[in-house]
């Protein structure tokens, strides 16, 4: 055993101590490589991932240090303690696609979909590969709070099967959406959708109690045309360093940096997302190959990333309202950490709303409201998380006040966030947790069974009035 | 030179699968293209009147209607060649008829 160690050691230690970056260059070459792809394009998706994540550290490093003094104020001047920097979606993809676990749960994810597509429990090959780094997410988050590596991959396949079946829940409704043929092949196995049982417990209260307020819907495609370029992202990032910038006091100049700053932060924070998803382009190719090959013959649902239905106008309509209501949430909700900048769009949010309640906007907008919340005390719950591994990855700049912390207000996944802490805090046996991390568990697949049972019966109707 | 604008969520994933498909595929078919990746939020009728074609995923309620060909790029996702091919055939279509 210790020779084996040992010679692990020698092996893998150099290029740990190379740093994450070229590390996880070197790993994502060769697993793409064991897929088939050719050396030239393994090599670069290996290049891009390297790039990817030098570059989102030098620019988380350029936000929290340009606000980090102004946050201080922020707080010292109006007693609101918001200390946490939501720096939106492409950071944390990147931080945990730095991870060599990510992969690890990536390959698992691969088999557990194959199995399912063999065994007929499903009709969906995911080729979203991108998008496993929220589930992930998970897995590290629980090993982070606790968890070993057995228990968090059990987690990751726990949540993980639920997301297959439910690409092939929400199907149907996909194709009505669309207005698409039912030979349309779309659908998702996101995680954005996992809130869809939570939000079809309000959307069953709208139906009892509050049925006359869906005739108070707008045109949504009207209310995006006006807002125009108010809602981009620059024009966030600015509205934030206004904010920040008045309420702790500073001058013009500042102010006005301060603002710059943010907005040019977002843009990069999107444009550095796309290099690290070009990084994966050759391997998700490469899976997708594999698993086709596997499966021939075989008519299937292609799972794909969620913004198919982002031409649906009230996806953007809700989010563009949410934006505010989301800050002021987030200025009293009692627990909560996150000054909502980077993610105050809520896309992790809108589309799962989209599909349960078919498009009815003032239902989306009242609904995501409440839950909001959920996503600003997961958000919140993870930060310490998050900074960590930024750290670990070398994606967060040296020189920062060891308090400073980062993470996203409405990342996918909130309640299986939670469920990351619980079950991780139980690994390490305490009786209590144990006992909180069972009783969620086992509410959460409740609360499931039932939202499949009511997609069951949607989906009878779409069959009925298909054979009609 | 064809300007062709994609169209998702984030303007960072799907759209940009579309953008890469299209530039090298219609490249190969002997085409000069261009295509850029944007949010659909983002769009606005005076941003589509710098564009020849228009490849959302899927039907997209803009709020106006496109006066470019509009051509549904979302089989370019799935990853299956076969699939790709009639979106890639339209998209050659619109140029000539441009021509």
């Amino acid at each position: 055993m210790s020779t084996i160690i040992h010679f692990a050691n020698t092996v893998f230690q150099p290029i740990i101590d190379l740093g994450a970056a070229p590390m996880m260059m070197i790993v994502l070459t060769l697993i793409a490589l064991i897929f088939k792809v050719k050396f030239s394009k393994a090599l670069e998706g290996g290049i891009k991932l390297a790039i990817a994540l030098t570059a989102i550290g030098a620019v988380i490093g350029v936000l929290t240090s340009s606000f980090q003094d102004a946050l201080t104020a922020f707080v010292r001047s109006t007693g609101i303690n918001l200390s946490a920097t939501d720096v939106g979606w492409a950071p944390l993809a990147t931080i945990t696609w730095g991870s060599p676990y990510t992969l690890y749960f990536l390959l698992i994810m691969v088999i557990v979909n194959i199995i399912m597509l063999v065994m007929k429990k499903t009709n969906t090959l995911d080729v979203d590969i991108f998008d496993i780094w929220h589930l992930a997410f998970v897995g590290l988050f629980s090993i982070y709070c606790g968890a070993n590596l057995l228990i968090a991959t059990l987690l990751v396949i726990f949540i993980g099967v639920l997301k297959i079946i439910n690409s092939d829940l929400m199907k149907p409704t996909f194709n009505d959406l669309l207005n698409a043929p039912e030979s349309n092949p779309m659908t998702t196995t996101h995680m954005n959708y996992m809130m869809n049982p939570v939000i079809m417990v309000f959307d069953k209260i709208f139906d009892k109690l509050f049925p006359w307020l869906d005739k108070y819907d707008f045109d949504a495609a009207k209310l995006n045309k006006k807002i125009g370029f108010w809602g981009s992202k620059f024009a966030i990032g600015i509205y934030l360093g206004i904010f920040i910038g008045l309420l702790s006091g500073q001058g013009p100049k500042e102010i006005f940096t301060l603002s710059f700053t943010a907005a040019f932060c977002l843009e990069l924070f999107s444009l550095i997302g796309s290099w690290f998803i070009a990084a994966v382009e050759p391997l998700s190719q490469g899976i997708t190959n594999f698993a086709n090959g596997k499966l021939k013959g075989r008519k299937l649902n292609v799972g794909l990333d969620w913004p198919f239905i982002a031409g649906r106008a009230e996806v953007w309509a809700a989010a563009n309202v949410l934006a505010p209501i989301m800050l002021l949430e987030a200025l009293v909700l009692p627990g909560n950490k996150l000054l909502p900048l980077g993610g105050i769009i809520a896309m992790g949010v809108t589309p799962a709303l989209l599909v349960v309640t078919r498009g009815k906007v003032i239902r989306m907008i009242i609904i995501g409201a409440l839950e909001l919340p959920i996503f600003l005390w997961a958000g919140t719950l993870s930060a310490p998380f998050v900074t960590a591994t930024a750290k670990a990855v070398g994606a967060f700049p040296k020189g920062i006040s060891q308090n400073a912390l980062i993470s996203h207000t409405t990342m996918e996944g909130p309640i299986e966030k939670f469920l990351g802490y619980l079950v991780g805090n139980a690994s390490q046996g305490d009786i209590k947790f144990i006992l909180y991390a069972l009783g969620a568990l086992a509410l959460y697949l409740l609360i499931f069974i039932w939202y499949a049972f009511q997609m069951k019966k949607r989906n009878a109707e779409y069959a009925a009035k298909a054979a009609k | 030179m064809i300007k062709i604008l994609a169209a998702c969520g984030a303007g960072v994933n799907s759209s940009h699968q579309i953008k890469d498909a299209l530039e090298t595929e219609m490249g190969n078919r002997g085409y000069e293209v261009t295509a850029d990746a944007v949010m659909v939020k983002d769009i606005t009728e005076e941003m589509m009147a710098h564009y020849d074609i228009f490849t959302p995923i899927a039907a997209t309620d803009l709020g106006f209607d496109p006066k470019i060909p509009v051509i549904d790029a979302g089989p370019i996702l799935y990853r299956m060649p076969a699939m790709a091919e009639p979106v890639y055939d339209q998209v050659e279509e619109a140029i000539k008829a441009m021509k």
